[in-house]
């Protein structure tokens, strides 16, 4: 598996992240990430700021090359159907993500009440576990993916152990930022554009 | 045959309104209702009829057609409104005109169609311009713009195929885009439908003592108990509903006509004591004399809400046990959040509606790229991003925005998961088109109302000071389980809700 696809397609999912970011959601130790970032900085296709890191517009270029390789050696009917069964499992997980952050569809959730708290962590777990064979599926298909269930595990060991900023927040590895990590690779493993299924009520 | 498939007998089916039909808004929906509530007190409304959500129910089974035998019993609800006015439908000297609105047991306000002016035959339309040319002129362009906009072809010259393809136009507008949209957003059943009701039409466009307007028993807006409305001269119901800006304060109606406002605002009165709560009337004035076309319960903003539930139980109208059910965890969460100036936002242009997706103002000069969004430390003004939709490389613009709209996606999109978790206010679903539109603007986000607005408008610091929320406090402590007793006691102990 390509570790120059690995890493620039982190950087572009994460936006700016730092070395350390993308060496724990590739798998990568942090000197590895370092010398694939080096030779695309030397190449023109990654910028480093304060510490953190950026694409340029060949590092855009570069990159959907890589993601056009890979997919042409992928089983795209079995990733579309595989796809459409993963549409079920993210209606189920944003709405509740929403239900985290809103009482009754209008009321931010002050998380006075421990009990509805918990009930929506109990209704995370249930849904990670009937989420996991599919996901496996999913890792089998595209060999890349491979690390999303130990993100979605690390992320659901936090909230459960009651640090609750890991059910949904964003700019770190909350278990709503991996899944939307992996909902995107999905639209670009499948060809689909994100716009489009928002609009058919899948995204957005 | 058993009592569920039996017909319902004619009376829940079609009739004429006289304050005596004994039936709710389930059969009779909201305008019909409301209608009936103003005869039962003796208020000045034009004659109407109304096919009932029974009615409604079986032109949906039929597949979208008015059964033949429905349809037979038109002429003679019609004659009651020819008799009661002394006008001839479509036709003589003096020609009568109707309304044909749509009207569910919920409201649904703007969500479904209405169309005025049915009657106006070429007949008609010669008997009006002989005597007032102007008038003529008018109504019909009217009719033609909404008759064509509302049934999709223009109208035809016989005004009792007008009438019909009006009635079968508002009935199939239950299941038009925005009606099935607006219910699936509120969780509103899908099923009940609506009722049509037909109403002889007053020309508020008449003559210089003419005109149309709008009526708060109380202001819905600040709370305060003074009624609040607005007036058009030379109008058409339509004109003030859809927001028309140059409709003028209520004192202008006074300026121009002292008795018809005091009449006005008598009838204010009495049916808000009718109904308990709050009352948003139209109203419409011919020639001097006063017409209420509907009333129903006013909408109304949190701060309202509190202010009125509390005046309302202190003048003794209501119970004060009633007056914390008047109130909703959501108004009440909204008025413990600094807002938008009420009166700035009344004189504020809209520039997209959305859906709210999280609470706050937030205000900047639009942009449409992540990297255009200004770092806080450049000294720069703030900036609100704008997206089709927003994906995951969005995400450090928009911790920095100090708003995000989008054009697609609903409540449990990205944007708004990412938007709560970082409190930052956020609309969503705005519509194709709505980011170029807003780029370089500075613009104002409502993430409570879903309004974006046009310039950089006041914020008021939340209303936790009001004393009336003081007050519905208190009360609370001897009412416990309503929805908002948990909500009050929290701020009353000191804990606001956390953002």
């Amino acid at each position: 598996m390509s570790e120059e696809l690995q890493v620039l397609q982190t950087v572009r999912l994460k936006g700016r992240p730092t070395t350390d970011q993308i060496a724990a959601a590739c798998g990568l130790d942090s000197e590895a990430v370092d010398r694939v970032l080096r030779v695309q900085a030397e190449a023109g296709r990654c910028t480093r700021t304060h510490g953190r890191h950026a694409l340029a517009p060949a590092g855009r270029d570069r990159l959907r090359q890589l993601l056009a390789a890979e997919r042409a050696g992928l089983d795209q009917s079995a990733l579309a159907r595989a796809y459409e069964d993963f549409v079920a499992y993210n209606t189920a997980l944003k709405s509740l993500v929403t239900d985290w952050q809103l009482v009754d569809g209008t009321t931010v959730n002050d998380h006075s009440d421990a009990a509805y708290d918990a009930g929506i962590v109990e209704r995370l777990t249930q849904l990670h576990t009937a989420f996991r064979e599919p996901l496996a599926h999913l890792a089998g298909l595209a060999p890349r993916l491979g690390r999303y269930p130990r993100r979605l595990s690390d992320a659901l060991a936090k909230v459960r152990a009651g640090d609750h900023g890991w059910l949904a927040r964003p700019l770190i590895d909350s278990y709503h930022t991996v899944w939307f990590e992996l909902h995107e690779e999905l639209l670009g493993l499948t060809g689909r554009e994100r716009v489009h299924e928002a609009a058919a009520g899948r995204a957005g | 045959m058993t009592a569920v498939s039996r017909p319902a007998s004619r009376e829940t089916v079609a009739l004429v309104l006289d304050g005596r039909t004994g039936l709710g808004a389930d059969l009779l929906g909201g305008k019909a209702a409301g209608i009936e509530r103003m005869l039962a007190l003796g208020a000045p409304v034009p004659p109407a009829f109304v096919l009932t959500t029974e009615a409604g129910r079986r032109f949906r089974a039929a597949s979208g057609r008015l059964a033949p035998a429905l349809w037979a019993r038109v002429p003679g609800l019609v004659r009651a409104l020819e008799r009661a006015t002394g006008r001839t439908f479509g036709s003589g000297p003096d020609p009568l005109l109707v309304s044909v609105r749509s009207g569910a047991p919920q409201s649904m306000p703007g969500m479904m169609d209405t169309v005025l002016n049915i009657g106006l035959s070429p007949e008609a339309h010669r008997a009006l311009a002989a005597g007032d040319p102007h008038l003529a002129a008018d109504t019909r362009r009217r009719f033609a713009a909404q008759f064509t906009a509302t049934v999709g072809v223009p109208p035809p010259d016989d005004p009792w195929r007008q009438l019909r393809l009006a009635v079968e136009a508002v009935f199939a507008s239950w299941n038009s885009p925005r009606a099935v949209a607006y219910r699936a957003g509120r969780g509103l059943p899908s099923g009940t439908g609506t009722a049509v009701t037909v109403q002889a039409m007053v020309f508020g466009n008449r003559d210089a003592s003419s005109g149309t307007g709008v009526l708060f028993s109380r202001d819905p807006l600040t709370g305060d108990t003074a009624p609040y409305g607005e007036w058009l001269p030379f109008g058409q119901g339509e004109d003030v509903v859809s927001g028309r800006t140059d409709a003028r304060p209520l004192e202008s109606l006074g300026d121009a006509m002292p008795r018809v406002r005091e009449r006005l605002l008598d009838w204010a009165r009495a049916l808000e004591r009718d109904a308990r709560d709050v009352q948003d009337i139209e109203f419409t004035v011919e020639s001097g004399t006063l017409w209420l076309l509907q009333t129903r319960a006013a909408k109304r903003s949190p701060r309202a809400a509190v202010r009125h539930a509390v005046a309302l139980a202190e003048e003794g109208v209501i119970s004060r046990r009633e007056a914390l059910t008047r109130v909703s965890p959501a108004q009440l969460d909204a008025l413990l959040r600094p807002g938008i100036d009420p009166s700035a936002a009344r004189a504020a242009r809209i520039l997209a509606r959305g859906k709210a997706a999280s609470p706050g103002i937030g205000t900047g000069v639009a942009v449409t790229v992540p990297d255009a969004v200004g770092e806080p430390d450049s000294g720069a003004d703030g900036t609100v991003l704008a997206r089709p939709t927003t994906d995951p490389d969005d995400v450090p613009a928009m911790s920095l925005a100090r708003a995000v709209v989008t054009e697609t996606g609903g409540s449990t999109s990205h944007a708004a998961v990412v938007c709560r978790e970082l409190a930052v206010p956020c609309v969503v679903g705005c519509g194709t088109g709505t980011a170029a539109a807003l780029r370089g603007r500075t613009v104002t986000v409502d993430g409570g109302t879903g309004l974006v607005y046009e310039g950089a408008l006041p914020v008021r610091p939340p209303h936790a000071d009001e004393s009336s929320l003081a007050a519905l406090a208190a009360w609370a402590a001897d009412a416990p389980g309503l929805p908002v007793t948990a909500a009050l006691s929290r701020w009353r102990d000191g804990h606001r809700p956390v953002h």
